[in-house]
């Protein structure tokens, strides 16, 4: 009897270890009060606008760089091209919130998994609009959440400007992708990096001016 | 009715401004001489650039420019200084590349298609690329200029080139505008100016 009850107590401890740390994307948040429930992102929602930005990837070491193209081509959709720096399109798709279309590919980059690993990491860059469940803060930011079918994401809005500069797309358990914008003004932003947490994935986008 | 002076109309102005003209066999004959006696000539060529890139959905064409410089018999380099730093060259079948300062390098000693790839871009500056075993060629006359199509006959090359288009100045028989088409609507149009031909290049231009 003793025995079973440490056994139970042990497994409760371990149990609550796990669950403990499960919950580590938000442990160090403070919860809040909801204070709005969706959130609009502007960075690339201008349908008038020609999002080119100078990318650079590096994955599992190796770097390849290019030129990053977006644009919004109806109220859904995105029109998404890569190409080398001489112009060659590598890569062409449209995305919206739940179709994703290739229109051509490159026979190297033609992998089912980098293509869903893009495919994820567009979505979110390019979402416009969030549902909001719940709400946190930390000293620097005030954190919305986000539920996205098994996924969670998390908004961060700099408490000084009240800019969002960070999203977090997190399992139950753990962080998955981030995405961190450097600013040129409120609708803008000149700098993006997706960094992976699960995978050696980086890719930084740096817009430039056309001549 | 409507319709049918709509059509006349597109007709007649379609016509006003369709500039390019076939060329008689004799004509092409003549321009593919002219071509050849200047490309041998060509030991060296440096020259600046302004790339285009069109994108029909995009509202505006995607310009970069900088310089290109070739040496005989293979050596090339590709700068762009506008808006950004990169620049590659093409060396003893290495791709030799500098991005903003971050260096690599790719061996292509063995891929048959980045050797193509060099061929042609060298083949695309001097003009010299008249290789029926390798493309269809059409050629045109325009106003001041020569034009010549050049449509993959390589199936592999053909799925990342459609077409390409070299414009030529009449009086120089020199290239002054590589169009690369990867289909109707998407191409990349590269204009060439300021160009040198014959001075001395040191081979460390060629170093990234």
């Amino acid at each position: 009897m003793q025995k079973s009850t440490i056994q139970f107590l042990l497994i409760n401890c371990f149990l609550a270890i796990v669950l403990v740390s499960c919950g580590s994307v938000t442990k160090n948040y403070t919860p809040k009060k909801l204070d709005k429930t969706s959130i609009e992102v502007p960075y690339f929602a201008n349908s008038r606008t020609d999002y080119v930005y100078k990318t650079n990837i590096t994955v599992y070491g190796h770097e390849l760089s290019g030129i990053f193209i977006a644009k919004k081509i109806n109220d859904t959709t995105h029109r998404v091209v890569f190409t080398t720096e001489f112009g060659n399109k590598l890569l062409d798709f449209e995305i919206s919130e739940k179709t994703f279309k290739v229109n051509s590919i490159v026979s190297e980059l033609d992998r089912k998994i980098l293509i869903n690993t893009l495919e994820e990491d567009f979505r979110l860059l390019l979402k416009k609009e969030y549902q909001i469940q719940e709400q946190f803060e930390n000293e620097y930011f005030d954190i919305y959440k986000s539920v996205d079918g098994d996924r969670d994401n998390y908004l961060f809005f700099s408490k000084k400007g009240q800019k969002l500069e960070k999203i977090v797309r997190a399992s139950k358990a753990k962080e998955k992708i981030t995405i961190t914008f450097t600013l040129e003004n409120d609708n803008f932003a000149k700098k993006v990096v997706i960094l992976h947490q699960n995978i050696k994935l980086t890719i930084e986008l740096n817009y430039f001016k056309s001549e | 009715m409507k319709t049918k002076i709509a059509l006349l109309i597109l007709f007649i102005s379609g016509n006003l401004f369709a500039q390019e003209q076939k060329m008689t066999d004799a004509e092409i004959a003549t321009f593919k001489q002219d071509v050849n006696v200047i490309s041998k000539k060509i030991k060296t060529l440096s020259t600046d650039f302004v790339q285009y890139k069109h994108l029909d959905f995009l509202s505006k064409d995607i310009e970069t420019s900088g310089k290109m410089v070739f040496k005989e018999p293979a050596l090339l380099s590709w700068q762009y200084k506008k808006p950004y730093n990169y620049s590659i060259v093409f060396k003893n079948g290495k791709i030799l590349i500098n991005d903003e300062g971050k260096k690599s390098a790719v061996d292509i000693g063995n891929s048959k298609i980045f050797a193509r790839i060099n061929k042609l871009i060298i083949g695309s500056v001097s003009g010299n690329m008249f290789d029926d075993k390798e493309f269809t060629i059409s050629y045109f006359k325009l106003k001041g200029q020569n034009l010549a199509k050049f449509i993959p006959k390589d199936v592999t090359l053909k799925k990342y080139i459609k077409q390409i288009e070299l414009t030529f100045d009449k009086e120089e028989a020199t290239v002054v505008q590589v169009k690369l088409l990867e289909s109707s609507e998407d191409y990349t149009r590269i204009v060439l100016k300021n160009k040198v031909i014959n001075a001395k290049i040191d081979d460390s231009i060629f170093t990234n």
